[in-house]
């Protein structure tokens, strides 16, 4: 090759070189390009809306702009929109709408969502007005206990202000006023005012109604934590909260597809087990539905059709744990609630039949301190140790839970039962029977034998001293 | 009797230490600059400008520039990728998908330094093994064979840790099953995959020392194998060969041409060429990232880069003892190689074993690399 020829080499491949920089130019440029954020895209009708709260309510609107649902053009219209006949529809420049958004408003869109959740326990958790709960929160306490405790998470049943002669308060452009013990209110049950039970955005918080947001643990820990149900707090001092927190960066919260095994591996969330996808089976709006136990009464029950619905929390489990594994967990879960239900909570509740039906207690709920301490033995800490337990919580199985039943069980609970029982032979006779069980056995006192072996350890391990 | 008037103190003759006095520079800056820097330009256009064989016309043997040409790609790429890499196993993943897709230009210096290390370890096994069977590493060229293969040894580890930086499953997984291998190393393997690991097992020090190891040591290291690569190859002289068709056309044919311009401009196509080979690779197939390393979850097939599949395969073939043992002793046969062929020819003069084993050397390399990449366990 002559000299010439060479140069001509270099002068063609430096032109070639030149043109892939510039290439390489045109495709950094592209992905600079893709930076921002995609334009909201904005309703027809909701144009207006939106120019007049970017000013009153920037919050909301830059929320929204971040939104999925800006993205594909559902606006503010689109969900506060209200038929004519609708209860709560008023006026606002020149359109009909609403400020709740309901289940029913978002099922539009969501149909399969929305009927999951219709069916889910969460559907129906305002229904405990009436339960003890609500006396103790309503009366007990005071309605504004209930107002802004209890129906915060439960819901409220929304209703409208009124005016003296029971018409319905408005402000002056003509808008009807929502009863302030009612709302605002994102209770997960919330009685709307067409109808329709629930709130969406009790997990899926307005107005970005992120996917990430109801992944989180702490959104179900707004409700399910505190002493009767502490859920989040057995997550986070469980293996599945440590690994979560831990990873919570390698979770993919945001990712639109969330399969367990498939789009995250780092740690389950609450969603993971008891909501998200697996890679059998979709996922569902109704919580419930991979839960076999209900661990929530005084004597817990196995649920309708929960050979089925265990199948189907088994099946999550099996996506990171062996079959051996998770058959051996759900022995000793099941075997701690028939535990419960035989030692503490069955003897409890006919020493609590007994008093009532000899006229031992008198019909007002916690108006006597047994009432109190029957109470906090089930709903506090009997359900302490029996959630502890299903979420493999240790602490809150053992000295949240039994350890504190045990002490309110024998402690409490039977002295005042007997104190009640006013000499009572049918009460006492109960009472007698109920701690006549092998489990309690151990009242009766210890042999020499056993104590001796018991004084023997601790002068092994903690020195004589430590035995006395 | 009068004397010559001495001439101005710039135009006195300039001698470097040790050496011959060096015409003066014409011009004024010129002088100065020599007097500052007394290199003899004669001498060195002499020696850097000396004839060439025609060889070197053929496109072939100039695979030795090319792994050069690459490191000083890879050394500018590196620098600019290391502004950005964090050494720590809680952010070195994330580091690299900020270098990827956050940084502007990142993913296209992170694909060059890709690409570029992947040529670089092509082209140095293509020049050792023109090397090999063209008998270029014979007397009196030993020393700069051996050097070479540490070259070679370098370039694999720099790979290595290159890959393992990135913190993906394949570095984790490739780095535990090099920590293993190390420890089979006898004797001493136990503390070698400590010193490499910086513990019991890959950790936070683990990737502080690859680090230091990939922009510090490793860098120093051939560096210096270079300079003395080529400069025994420069005092050497480029080997000589007669090729068929050179003997054919007559003994009046120029056996050399000139290093400048020719060869440079040889030279500079390859570099050019390889430039927008670069270029084009980044763009096209621009560096991935796979899932980020995960300690507690084994991959169900865990593969090196290319270059190291032998090494794999052999290890399954053989376990791991045997393996470390055999590479060992098959590294050491490479490093000594023209001693024993040496000694071969001493005996047998027209011997061509060496051609043979090498053959049947690179054949069982390339079985071997092929068996692993389509093996699935």
């Amino acid at each position: 090759m002559t000299l010439d020829q060479k140069r001509m080499i270099v002068a063609s491949l430096s032109f070639l070189f030149l043109a892939a920089l510039l290439i390489v130019a045109w495709v950094e440029g592209g992905k600079q390009r893709l930076q921002p954020k995609p334009k909201p895209v904005v309703g027809a009708e909701s144009g207006k809306c939106l120019q007049c709260h970017e000013q009153k309510t920037p919050v909301i609107a830059e929320q929204w702009k971040d939104s999925r649902h800006a993205q594909l053009g559902v606006s503010c219209y689109e969900c506060h929109r209200a038929g004519e006949g609708d209860r709560d529809a008023f006026l606002h420049e020149g359109k009909t709408i609403a400020t709740v958004v309901s289940p029913a408003d978002c099922g539009s869109c969501h149909q399969d969502l929305a009927r999951e959740f219709e069916h889910s326990h969460h559907s129906k958790a305002a229904q405990f007005i009436g339960s003890l709960d609500n006396v103790l929160g309503e009366v007990v306490e005071g309605p504004l206990a209930a107002a802004n405790g209890c129906w915060q998470c439960h819901g409220s049943t929304l209703a409208f202000a009124k005016e003296a002669d029971g018409s319905i308060r408005r402000d002056k452009t003509g808008k009807p006023l929502l009863d302030p013990m009612t709302w605002p209110n994102t209770g997960i049950g919330r009685v709307n005012l067409d109808g329709s039970r629930g709130a969406c955005s009790a997990c899926h918080s307005r107005h970005a109604f992120k996917k990430s947001v109801a992944r989180q643990p702490e959104v179900c820990g707004k409700c399910h934590m505190g002493p009767d149900h502490p859920q989040i707090e057995i997550y986070e001092e469980s293996k599945h909260g440590i690994a979560f927190r831990t990873r919570i960066a390698e979770m993919n919260l945001d990712s639109p597809s969330w399969v367990l095994g498939e789009d995250y591996t780092a740690a389950p969330t609450c969603a993971s087990c008891h909501m998200s996808a697996t890679r059998n089976q979709p996922v569902t709006h109704d919580v419930g539905a991979r839960i076999s136990w209900t661990l929530r009464p005084v004597v817990s029950k196995r649920l309708e059709n929960w050979e089925k619905r265990r199948e189907s929390m088994k099946d999550v489990c099996h996506t990171c744990h062996a079959p051996d594994f998770v058959a051996a967990f759900y022995t000793t879960f099941d075997a701690t609630v028939d535990m419960w239900n035989r030692k503490f909570a069955l003897p409890a509740q006919k020493v609590m039949d007994a008093l009532r039906a000899r006229g031992r207690l008198t019909p007002t709920p916690f108006d006597e301190e047994l009432e109190w301490s029957f109470y906090r033995l089930w709903h506090h800490e009997g359900r302490r140790a029996r959630m502890g337990v299903s979420m493999q919580g240790p602490d809150y199985t053992q000295w949240h839970g039994f350890f504190e039943v045990a002490e309110r069980f024998y402690f409490d609970f039977i002295p005042k039962a007997r104190e009640a029982a006013h000499g009572d032979p049918e009460v006492a006779r109960v009472i007698k029977a109920s701690l006549d069980s092998p489990e309690h056995a151990w009242l009766k006192g210890m042999s020499p034998e056993e104590r001796a072996r018991i004084d023997a350890f601790y002068r092994e391990r903690y020195g004589a001293e430590a035995a006395r | 009797m009068t004397t010559a008037a001495p001439p101005p103190p710039d135009l006195e003759p300039v001698t470097p230490h040790g050496g011959r006095p060096l015409p003066p520079a014409r011009t004024r800056f010129g002088r100065w600059l020599q007097r500052r820097v007394p290199v003899d330009l004669e001498a060195l256009r002499y020696y850097s400008n000396e004839p060439v064989p025609n060889h070197l016309k053929h496109w072939w043997w100039c695979l030795g520039g090319t792994p050069a040409m690459l490191f000083t790609v890879q050394a500018a790429t590196g620098i600019l990728l290391s502004f950005y890499y964090v050494p720590d196993p809680s952010q070195a993943y994330e580091s690299v998908r900020r270098v990827s897709e956050v940084v502007p230009f990142g993913w296209f210096l992170r694909s060059i330094h890709r690409w570029s290390s992947n040529l670089m370890i092509a082209a140095v096994i293509l020049h050792m093994m023109r090397v090999f069977f063209t008998g270029a590493y014979r007397k009196p060229r030993e020393l700069n064979w051996m050097i070479g293969i540490g070259l070679l040894g370098t370039t694999f580890f720099f790979g290595f840790t290159g890959y393992s930086l990135v913190y993906e499953q394949l570095s984790y997984w490739g780095a535990t099953v090099a920590g293993n291998l190390t420890e089979a190393v006898p004797l001493i393997g136990t503390y070698l995959a400590r010193l490499l690991r910086g513990g019991e097992m890959i950790g936070d020090n683990t990737l502080t020392r690859f680090f230091i190891l990939h922009i510090g040591i490793l860098p120093a290291l051939i560096t210096a194998l270079l300079a003395g690569h080529i400069l025994l190859f420069r005092l050497h002289g480029v080997t000589e060969f007669e090729f068929e068709s050179a003997r054919l056309r007559g003994p009046e044919e120029k056996k050399t041409f000139p290093f400048f311009p020719d060869h440079v401009m040889t030279e500079l196509i390859i570099g050019i060429g390889l430039a927008f080979l670069l270029t084009c690779l980044a763009v096209i197939f621009p560096a991935g990232l796979a899932e980020k390393a995960n300690p507690l979850l084994t991959p169900a097939h865990i593969k090196p880069e290319w270059y190291f599949f032998w090494t794999f395969r052999w290890l399954k073939l053989t376990g791991l003892t045997l393996a470390v043992l055999s590479i060992g002793f098959f590294g050491f046969l490479a490093l000594v190689w023209p001693f024993i062929d040496q000694a071969i020819r001493r005996r047998r003069p027209a011997s061509e074993i060496s051609v043979k084993i090498g053959l049947a050397a690179v054949c069982a390399l390339l079985v071997l690399t092929v068996w692993e990449a389509v093996a699935t366990h």
